[in-house]
């Protein structure tokens, strides 16, 4: 439905409007179509000075172009495989991390109640078994993920150009960094963590206290006494000082990581295909992970008190968890689509050229 | 091995081909005489949508120009694809009406 007038607009005004629409696209869409596109846009704006139907084809068809590029949403004239497998697989590894974040947080909590004393509660037996299990998965899975990148690296590093390993210095120097933080704060702070508290009988948990303890120390910051400054202040002021600074080397970290695997040698079409069938793993594990926090949240249990308890931060945190689960799907999907297709494309390519391997 | 697809041109990239099968036009002059000839108003968000498309296909390609309105032509491929198309759409019409011919006299 067009709303037509005869106001019709500066035309310094319609290049500000069109190039406001234009910047709805992706970067490397605007890069080749943006120049041409915000003249039409001009030329439109400029016969149509108001149009909600244009404004409403630029929102969909931008956010469209935004969702293919980010590997959500599969084109149907994207021939671009192994792109769409790489950007796809990135995304879910993207949404692994707040889920794990805001994940551990809660599990940790019930590690420390549970050393304490049994909550003697089915439903969080339950969610503490497939919470436990699931996160040993994803340490497994993560491991299994690296390798690619860890062989990939070291090569680069060995046997790479000077150039190649200049580009990768800064990167790993930083993942250096945040993750010596992270290890000496947990490592400190994980001794006195409220599920020991110095006490030799603690620990009769399902988790070995030691990882227990380093993950709550590495998650303490995710809490509800931020909105409870008084509480709050009763801390310890090295403690206040960790729960700042562990986010920022978590950040260095994921930081670093992430530069390393971008500036990094690109994966071969195998190494590619082996990555995204890991990101459907954990998109997998993902659903038995919020399968077993679902069901502690939402369990009638009247009589639990104190940490096994939920709270509100508790059921913002396993909505926040659903919401990266549901991009994660959306991302693997589109991954394995994408792999399905390179796969197919190598096998026609070798069955044209027999002689050749069918690899990327 | 994979087979050869034929190209889609379902949407508006009939209306696209057919109005380059005239020659040459960007964005706005493509609007304008699809408007003109199919009484069709394409926005401009699914406009580029579908030139993206079809030039990813290798119906049309760019024309250099000075202006930053850049200029579309019909390829080889994208010629033959509407020829194939067009042809294929009359046979339905023609089918059709002819039907709808041997119909006449029931509805009235």
């Amino acid at each position: 439905m067009n709303a037509q007038f005869n106001d019709q607009p500066a035309p310094d005004a319609a290049e500000r409007r069109a190039a406001r629409l234009t910047r709805l696209y992706p970067r490397a869409w605007r890069e080749r179509y943006g120049e041409e596109f915000a003249a039409l846009l001009v030329d439109d704006i400029l016969e149509r000075p108001r149009s909600v139907s244009r404004v409403a084809s630029v929102v969909r068809c931008g956010t469209t172009a935004r969702l293919v590029a980010a590997g959500l949403l599969e084109s149907s004239d994207s021939t671009d495989h192994a792109r769409r497998a790489r950007s796809g697989t990135a995304l879910v590894a993207l949404s692994t991390v707040p889920f794990l974040l805001l994940g551990l947080a809660v599990w940790s909590q019930l590690t420390v109640n549970w050393q304490w004393s049994d909550p003697h509660s089915p439903a969080t037996h339950v969610a503490m078994l497939l919470m436990s299990v699931t996160t040993a998965a994803f340490a497994v899975l993560a491991l299994i993920a690296a390798a690619p990148f860890v062989w990939s690296t070291g090569r680069t590093l060995i046997k790479g150009s000077l150039r190649a390993r200049r580009r990768l210095t800064l990167p790993l120097l930083l993942t250096l960094v945040g993750a010596v933080g992270l290890f000496l704060g947990t490592r400190h702070f994980g001794h006195n963590w409220p599920g020991t508290g110095g006490h030799p009988w603690a620990g009769r948990g399902l988790v070995p206290t030691h990882i227990a303890s380093s993950i709550w120390a590495a998650t303490v910051w995710i809490t509800s006494y931020w909105a409870h400054p008084r509480a709050l202040g009763a801390f310890p002021p090295a403690q206040i000082a960790w729960m700042l600074l562990c986010p920022v080397a978590l950040v260095a970290t994921l930081t670093g990581l992430m530069l390393t695997v971008y500036r990094g040698e690109p994966l071969s079409d195998r190494a590619l295909v082996f990555e995204t069938r890991v990101a459907a793993c954990a998109a997998a594990t993902m659903v038995a992970f919020l399968a077993g926090a679902t069901c502690w949240l939402f369990a009638n249990q009247p009589h639990v008190a104190g940490l096994s308890r939920p709270g509100t931060i508790d059921f913002l945190a396993g909505a926040a968890m659903a919401g990266a689960l549901v991009v994660a799907f959306a991302a693997a999907r589109t991954a394995v689509s994408a792999t399905a297709a390179l796969d197919r494309v190598r096998k026609a390519r070798y069955t044209r050229h027999p002689g050749a391997p069918p690899t990327g | 091995m994979p087979t050869a697809k034929a190209p889609d041109l379902t949407g508006p990239a009939t209306l696209i081909l057919s109005s380059l099968a005239d020659g040459t036009k960007h964005g706005y002059a493509l609007t304008k005489d699809i408007e003109g000839f199919a009484n069709v108003r394409i926005s401009p968000g699914t406009m580029y949508e579908a030139l993206a498309r079809l030039e990813k296909q290798g119906l049309i390609e760019p024309v250099q120009s000075d202006d930053r309105r850049r200029p579309y032509r019909l390829t080889a491929a994208g010629a033959h694809a509407l020829q194939e198309h067009l042809e294929a759409q009359r046979q339905v019409a023609e089918i059709g009406i002819k039907r709808l011919a041997g119909l006449r006299g029931a509805f009235q």
